[in-house]
């Protein structure tokens, strides 16, 4: 009986030991897996606090939970006025109100969905601001990461530049004025006649400047792309009567190449668009102008115009030298001019595709081109048509 | 009865260019190198229509074209602005202050110029 109790004794000492030690294991576990996660958030914590931008972690319920140190300099207010408040609480202020928009209910975001903006703080700041909503693993989780990148200095410079470039073009045109005045009162004959020899030099020397003027007015166009104010006034307008004022300007352009130009009217009326007249009747007149430049003399231009469900679109088909292929990709960016038509010798600022592009970017459409090199380029856009039917 | 044309400009060779050719044709020419002169001018030398550059010193033409329109005496006088300022938004602000026409300099010919303003003495 003794020996009995002493042996259940042993054996439930035995199973107390192994508890112990199971636990002391769980224990130890615990511990590591603590300092693991204390490890990680310090971790977190350390990028946080050092990113170079303002990062705003906002919960399910749209409290900020985490800032970095920026986001308090940036908003100019105090750490304690911002972690733990309602989003929309801290953005009561009038130099703020552009942030507004960033509240968004969080049941209608959409999970995984990254949004990017560009807005002010005031006159003081220029920030890009990242949303993006994140997925929690309880209903009740999940939030939105707002990033805040400083652009105040990229923006100052870049209206350094265009308003440098702008005020450049308007006192380069005034000497141009000057030269362009003298040369026709000499050739219109104001201050007596010339001789057949000189008429012929200051002709070539009139076209040489007037080439100087285009110059800088693609260069004021490109300037005023990069403001962003491109798209001065939009009105409803007809691409086909845009395009038929193109062409009726340029038809002189045309008979001095001996180029002969088809304009294939749409079988049925189109849809009128909704266009900055002005810039659209630039951006067809660019692809005109390289149609006639980049074709030899004799060549052929058609110009076609119809509409799918949703675009109007236009086509220019010439049949001229091409654009070689291995520089198809840089054909739209600025400054960029085809090898084959550089030995031309034809005139070109580069800027004219360029031009095109953002202009027709800017009214939503597309714009793109089928070449081959010494056998022509076909230019295509398209404008979508307002209100269309997907 | 010859017309009489002022011109506003401050640049001395475009002015004495576009004299020269007015003058050829058959008008008369008075002128002005800056805003307030060209006020003045406008005032006292009563034109039948006046060029008017924008890029002044002193008063610039705008202000010109403004105080102009805001004075009774003279607020029918036609005012064309040939300027080489020529942003779409200082086309509608000088049309919207009364400017018949305007001209960007670098894109018309003096010939052109007259032409315009033949249209508008009628």
């Amino acid at each position: 009986m003794e020996e009995k109790i002493l042996n259940y004794t042993e054996t439930k000492e035995d199973e107390l030991r192994r508890v112990r030690a199971a636990l002391l294991n769980i224990l130890e576990d615990t511990e590591e897996a603590r300092k693991e996660a204390v490890r990680e958030r310090n971790k977190t914590m350390a990028m946080i606090e050092n990113l170079p931008d303002g990062i705003l972690l906002l919960n399910n319920k749209n409290e900020v939970e985490i800032i970095s140190p920026l986001v308090v300099e940036f908003l100019r207010k105090n750490k304690e006025d911002i972690v733990g408040k309602q989003f929309s609480d801290l953005l009561d202020s009038e130099e703020l109100k552009e942030f507004k928009e960033l509240i968004i209910d969080s049941k209608k975001r959409k999970i995984n969905k990254v949004t990017k903006k560009e807005m002010s703080i005031g006159k003081r700041m220029d920030i890009e601001v990242y949303t993006v909503f994140l997925e929690g693993i309880q209903e009740e989780e999940g939030g939105v990461l707002i990033i805040l990148h400083d652009i105040t200095r990229d923006k100052l410079v870049e209206r350094m530049k265009t308003e440098f470039v702008s005020i450049a073009a308007h006192q380069l045109r005034t000497p141009l004025s000057a030269i362009k005045w003298t040369l026709r009162m000499v050739l219109d004959g104001d201050t007596g006649t010339i001789s057949p020899e000189q008429r012929e030099l200051l002709e070539k020397t009139y076209v040489s400047n007037e080439r100087m003027i285009n110059l800088i007015n693609d260069l004021l166009n490109v300037s005023r792309i990069e403001e962003g104010r491109f798209l001065y006034k939009q009105e409803s307008a007809s691409l086909e009567e845009i395009v038929s004022t193109v062409i009726d300007s340029s038809q002189e352009l045309l008979k001095m190449k001996k180029m002969a130009l088809s304009f294939e009217r749409p079988k049925e009326i189109l849809p009128t668009l909704n266009v900055d007249r002005e810039k659209m009747e630039l951006a067809v007149q660019n692809l005109l102008e390289n149609a006639v430049k980049y074709t030899p003399e004799g060549g052929k231009i058609t110009i076609s115009l119809e509409k799918d469900s949703h675009d109007v679109i236009f086509k220019i088909k010439d049949t001229g030298v091409g654009i070689p292929e291995i520089q198809h990709e840089r054909i739209f960016t600025k400054f960029f001019r085809g090898d084959n038509v550089i030995r031309m010798e034809t005139e070109g600022s580069g800027l004219g595709l360029y031009t095109t592009r953002n202009i027709i970017e800017a009214h939503k459409g597309k714009i793109w081109f089928d070449s081959k090199e010494g056998a022509g380029t076909t230019f295509t856009f398209t404008i979508p048509i307002p209100n269309a039917k997907y | 009865m010859f017309k009489k044309i002022l011109l506003v400009e401050d640049d001395k060779f475009l002015r004495e260019l576009m004299s020269k050719k007015l003058i050829t044709l058959g008008y008369e020419v008075v002128s002005a190198a800056d805003g307030e002169s060209g006020l003045v001018m406008i005032k006292e030398a009563k034109p039948d229509v006046v060029l008017l550059d924008l890029i002044l010193p002193g008063i610039n033409g705008f202000e010109v074209l403004e105080k102009a329109k805001q004075d009774p005496a003279i607020a029918n006088i036609p005012v064309v602005i040939l300027s080489n300022l020529g942003q779409t938004e200082d086309i509608e602000k000088g049309l919207a202050l009364g400017a018949k026409d305007f001209l960007v300099k670098a894109h018309f010919t003096p010939q052109e110029i007259v032409n315009k303003l033949k249209s508008i003495l009628g």
